[in-house]
This record gives C-alpha cells, sequence and structure tokens, in this order.
C-alpha cells in the first residue's frame, strides 16, 4: 500500500494546532472525488506541509510578512513574486504565509516549471500540496475555477541567479499577465527579501540530475538562517486596465508585465530599506 | 433528459459490455420505438432479455461492407433507424495487424460513409477514447478536447486505430449532412471494455513506478452508458470528453481495488510487465500507460456538461 497518505494524515493530526487545523478545513477546494482535486491536491498533504515548513517559517527563516488584506478574499487572483535562493524555500514560504495568515483562509497554487512534475516523490509531493506544472492550460483551469495562482515569472533564470545579481529581477517572462488579463484576474504583487542572500551561487553545472535543470555551486551547502520578509502589495487592478481580447495584443501585455515588474520592484526596494539587517 | 420520440436506434459492438448495456438502457426508454442491435455472436447467445418486440438483432461481420450496407439500408431503413451509436473497436491491447485496423478504422469509415447516404439516419456517435489523447509532464493535466493528441509513431496499435478512427469521425464534421458526435470516454473501469487498468488490476500486486502517483480518472458502466444516451440525443454535434465520477491517484485506485501497491524502479516496470504478459497471458502493457503511470491526465467534462447536460453520476463500484 501507499504509506504517503498515511503519513500524511498522521502527520497533519498530530502536528497541527486546532487553529491550523480549522484553516485547512475552510480552505476552499474542488474535490474531484476522494478528497483529491484533478491536480492531486489533498487537504492531509496540504496539512503536511504545513508542519514541515514550520520549522523553516517559524525558527529558521523567522518569516515576517504584511500586508495580506490585498490577497482577495475570494475568485481568482494571480500572485506575483521574485525568485530566488537555489533552492525554492522562497515558494514554499510565500505558500506557508498565505495558508497560515490570509483571510478568509486561501491557498496559492504555485505554478512551477515543468521539471517539476517530471522530479521523482517531490513532484508527487508537491502536487499533494498544491502545485501544477508550468502549461498555460493547468493556470488557465486554476484561474476558470476562481482559485488563486502562484506565478514567479523570473522562472528558473530567477532561482539560479548568481550572488551579485540579487534583487535585480532577471527576464520577466509575460505569460503572467496575458493569464491575468484573460481571465480578468487581478496580480497580487508581492516582494520577497531575504532569499536572494540565502545561499550564495557562483556557479552552475549544466548537467541534469532527476530531472533538475542544473547542478548549482553555491558558497554554502544549505541555505543561511536569514530573515524573511515577505510584502505583499495592492493589487493591480488588471480587470479596470485590460479587457480579455488584450491577451493577445503583445503591447499590452508587455505594458502590464512591466507594471507587475515595477510593483514587485518597488515593493523590494521597501523592504530592503526597512530590514535591520539580513539576518534580522 | 429531454425525451422527444425517435422511431430507432442501431448499436454496433453489442458483445461488450457497454454496447449490450446501452440496448437495455435504450429499451427502457420508451420514447425510443426500435433498437437494432449488431454483434458478432450469433443471435441465441446474444442479448438475453425481454424486449417486446422493440428489439432487433443482427450477427454481422462489420469488415463486410456489402452485408453492412445491405442492413443498413434493409432493416435500418425499414425500421426508421434516425442514429447510429458505433461502439465496436477492438477491446484488446495485443490484437494487431491489418484486420485489426480495418475493424477499428476502416468500418468505422464505411460505416460513416454509408449513414451520410441514407434516407432516415441523421447522427452518427461514435464511442472514441481517453487513450487518444498525449500524456505529458508539460501538458495541462486536465485535458479538455483540444488537447493534443497521442500521434507518435512509437504508440501501439490499439492507440494508433482509435485516433485514426476519431481522427476520421472528426474531419466529416461540417462536411457532412450527419450530425456526428464523438464521445472520448474516460476508462471504464470493468471488464470486457479495453481498460488496461481492469486488466493491470487483475493482479494481487501491483507494481508501480517509484516516485510517481498520477491523478486518473475512470469511468462507470452506467455514466458511460448515460454519456452515450445524452449523445443519441445530442442537438450539437462535436468532440465531447466524458470523465467519470472517480479522480484518484494511481496508488489509491490500487488500494480500493483490494491490491498491494508496491512502487519499484520505474526501470523494473517494462520487463515485470512483459513477463507477466507472457507467462500469465495478460492484456496489459506497461509501454501504453508508462506515460499516465508518471504523469496526470483527467479529462474535462466541461463541454459534455454545458452542451450534453452530462455530468458524471456513479462513481465505479471500488471492492475494498
Amino acid at each position: 500500500m501507499s504509506l504517503l497518505p498515511v503519513f500524511a494524515r498522521a502527520i497533519s493530526a498530530a502536528g497541527l494546532n486546532p487553529e491550523q487545523r480549522e484553516r485547512i478545513k475552510q480552505l476552499s477546494f474542488a474535490d474531484a472525488g476522494h478528497g483529491y482535486d484533478a491536480f492531486g491536491m489533498h487537504r492531509d498533504f496540504v496539512g503536511m506541509g504545513l508542519v514541515i515548513t514550520a520549522g523553516l517559517y517559524d525558527s529558521y527563516f523567522r518569516v515576517q510578512s504584511h500586508g495580506h488584506e490585498h490577497l482577495p478574499a475570494k475568485g481568482q487572483a494571480v500572485v506575483v513574486a521574485n525568485h530566488s535562493g537555489t533552492l525554492p524555500t522562497d515558494a514554499a514560504m510565500l505558500w506557508t504565509d498565505i495558508v497560515r495568515k490570509s483571510n478568509p483562509p486561501r491557498i496559492a497554487r504555485p505554478v512551477a516549471d515543468h521539471f517539476v512534475p517530471m522530479m521523482p516523490v517531490i513532484g508527487t509531493v508537491f502536487a499533494r500540496g498544491g502545485m501544477v506544472g508550468g502549461s498555460r492550460g493547468n493556470a488557465r483551469a486554476l484561474l476558470g475555477a476562481g482559485e488563486m495562482v502562484m506565478i514567479f515569472p523570473e522562472g528558473v533564470p530567477g532561482i539560479s541567479k548568481h550572488f551579485k545579481d540579487r534583487y535585480h529581477l532577471t527576464d520577466w517572462r509575460v505569460g503572467h499577465v496575458e493569464l491575468a488579463i484573460r481571465h480578468q484576474a487581478p496580480v497580487i504583487p508581492v516582494g520577497i527579501v531575504g532569499p536572494e542572500e540565502q545561499m550564495p551561487q557562483i556557479g552552475k553545472l549544466n548537467v541534469r540530475l532527476l530531472g533538475a535543470p542544473f547542478i548549482p555551486l553555491t558558497l554554502t551547502p544549505i541555505p543561511l538562517p536569514v530573515r524573511y520578509h515577505i510584502l505583499y502589495g495592492p493589487p493591480i487592478p488588471i480587470p479596470d486596465l485590460y479587457r480579455p481580447e488584450q491577451a493577445d495584443d503583445p503591447g499590452a501585455v508587455r505594458e502590464a508585465a512591466a507594471r507587475t515588474r515595477a510593483a514587485v520592484e518597488a515593493l523590494l526596494e521597501q523592504g530592503l530599506a526597512e530590514r535591520p539587517g539580513i539576518f534580522k | 433528459m429531454k425525451r422527444e420520440a425517435m422511431r430507432g436506434v442501431l448499436v454496433t459492438g453489442v458483445d461488450t459490455p457497454v454496447g449490450e448495456l446501452l440496448v437495455r438502457s435504450l429499451l427502457a426508454d420508451d420514447a425510443i420505438g426500435q433498437v437494432l442491435a449488431v454483434g458478432s455472436r450469433p443471435p441465441e447467445d446474444a442479448l438475453p432479455f425481454s424486449h417486446a418486440g422493440r428489439l432487433t438483432y443482427i450477427q454481422l461481420d462489420l469488415l463486410k461492407e456489402r452485408r453492412v450496407k445491405d442492413l443498413l439500408f434493409g432493416p435500418a431503413r425499414d425500421l426508421g433507424v434516425e442514429v447510429v451509436v458505433h461502439t465496436a473497436l477492438t477491446t484488446e491491447a495485443r490484437a494487431e495487424g491489418r484486420k485489426v485496423h480495418a475493424l477499428n478504422v476502416d468500418a468505422t469509415r464505411s460505416l460513416l460513409q454509408l449513414c451520410e447516404r441514407h434516407p432516415t439516419i441523421h447522427r452518427f456517435v461514435l464511442r472514441s477514447h481517453a487513450e487518444v489523447y498525449e500524456v505529458q509532464a508539460d501538458l495541462p493535466v486536465l485535458i479538455a478536447e483540444d488537447h493534443p493528441l497521442n500521434l507518435s509513431q512509437n504508440a501501439p496499435q490499439f492507440v494508433r486505430d482509435r485516433v485514426e478512427a476519431d481522427l476520421h469521425a472528426c474531419v466529416q464534421m461540417g462536411l457532412s449532412k450527419l450530425k456526428i458526435v464523438v464521445m472520448r470516454c474516460a476508462e471504464v473501469l470493468a471488464p470486457g471494455t479495453g481498460s488496461q487498468l481492469y486488466d493491470y488490476l487483475e493482479s494481487p500486486i501491483c507494481f508501480r513506478p517509484m516516485g510517481f502517483d498520477p491523478m486518473l480518472n475512470v469511468l462507470s458502466l452506467k455514466d458511460v452508458v448515460r454519456a452515450l444516451e445524452f449523445a443519441t440525443r445530442a442537438a450539437e454535434q462535436g468532440v465531447y470528453n466524458i470523465p467519470g465520477a472517480d479522480t484518484i491517484p494511481l496508488s489509491e485506485a490500487i488500494n480500493k481495488w483490494g491490491r498491494l501497491s508496491i512502487p519499484v524502479p520505474g526501470s523494473w516496470m517494462t520487463p515485470l510487465y512483459r513477463w507477466r504478459r507472457r507467462l500469465r497471458g495478460h492484456d496489459f502493457s506497461y509501454g501504453m500507460n508508462r506515460k499516465r503511470f508518471h504523469y496526470s491526465g483527467v479529462l474535462d467534462g466541461t463541454r459534455a456538461r454545458d452542451v450534453l447536460g452530462y455530468v458524471p453520476e456513479h462513481p465505479v463500484d471500488w471492492p475494498a
């Protein structure tokens, strides 16, 4: 038998406090039968995810976050953030922060690069926690169902950026705004300060290993205990600014992407200016 | 469901559980006058149930085009058949060769051509299959009707024939005076339906690739028959995905079937199931299912819900 669901249920039951359990229960969730949604998400695994990330969130990265009121209470939305840190702990902490602190409780479905579902175990466990593979069809289906998706427009070049490029957004892909315009979803910009310094990367080997697209060369073998500051910005009202058919207008899409990029950059500047230090 | 009177329905493939149940269900509908059932078994072995004179069974080899023509322009015309539901595709994945292709593809094409010239038939329903779709890590999990088809040269004939028959019906849409409805049904988890998963679950121990647990969608016999009934009355032609009520990870499907699920390294799967096939005569081919045993693929039934009014209602009867 498969032991993972049993573990997930046990860990979820033992590790969550009553308030967290209640939040998981309240998550809006399109059960496609047997407790899973069509993408494989399951409440027990979301609960297990909260238990697993608790140590990192509370003690190691000591996440501080501001601006949760900008997350919509319901309906489709695209959460857009900077991506960095060699390991995707920024996505994990943002996912955790939204599940823990959004009001009412919501989950943002991380849209990962194609290689993630190809990775054994990781692909499956992440999918159970709400991740979907990075195809336009997956994001379209989720937004169409009124869910919130989490996109890192920098993608793999962001997470593998050189230490000297920290807090500089790399190539800002435009797919997220194309989706937002087509589905008339607001974009919630997020700046994540901290992970850009957690695992200074000085190079990479372009070798594929277990589905991962490269092997990073870093100054530290594990992430440093930097403090994470997550700043949510006011929603960019895409439905007020663009009509759905403008999703096919390259000029409108580029302009919208420039807006989201500027919003994330402003949040990063604010976060950097306000934090007392890398570890504080 | 809107029940306008219909003089007659012709169903092929009534030797299979889907065809037989569809005939039963159509006979239970008073709005349908006559049911013309076509199968390969001798009449005395086929459809052993009462029908109050509303059922005509014809033993027919669909490869014999002349006899098919005689049927359509003889008894079918006399009974006033308005709709043809074609479900007769090979159910054995191992079956290969020209004769199999002739049944799967050529017979479908010639039936469709004959229906186009027919004086009373105005609707053609093809029971197609979810196997026509490609499943890959970089493709959407939720499979809409515009999802890429599996056109790989390496796909087995079982899949290639299904794609070819499906595409042939699709191409005729709009060119033909017929209303053509292509029903891409999820896998029916029942014996005799061509279900690879059913055959896989026949063993007490089910091996699966370690580290992967994809989402599957399976259909019950009751729901596939309901969907085909909706199609016989569809006002619109088109392609429709027909999902079932069960969307479930592979490991849970194994557990719910009362089997032992054992993850093994992916490279072991092909030899293990090749030997199972050789020694025990099973039909399951791991090569055919390798991608969907790694990556999720679930039919999106939005179009069938919005246009046909079909929503899955009957889950599979899981033994455990």
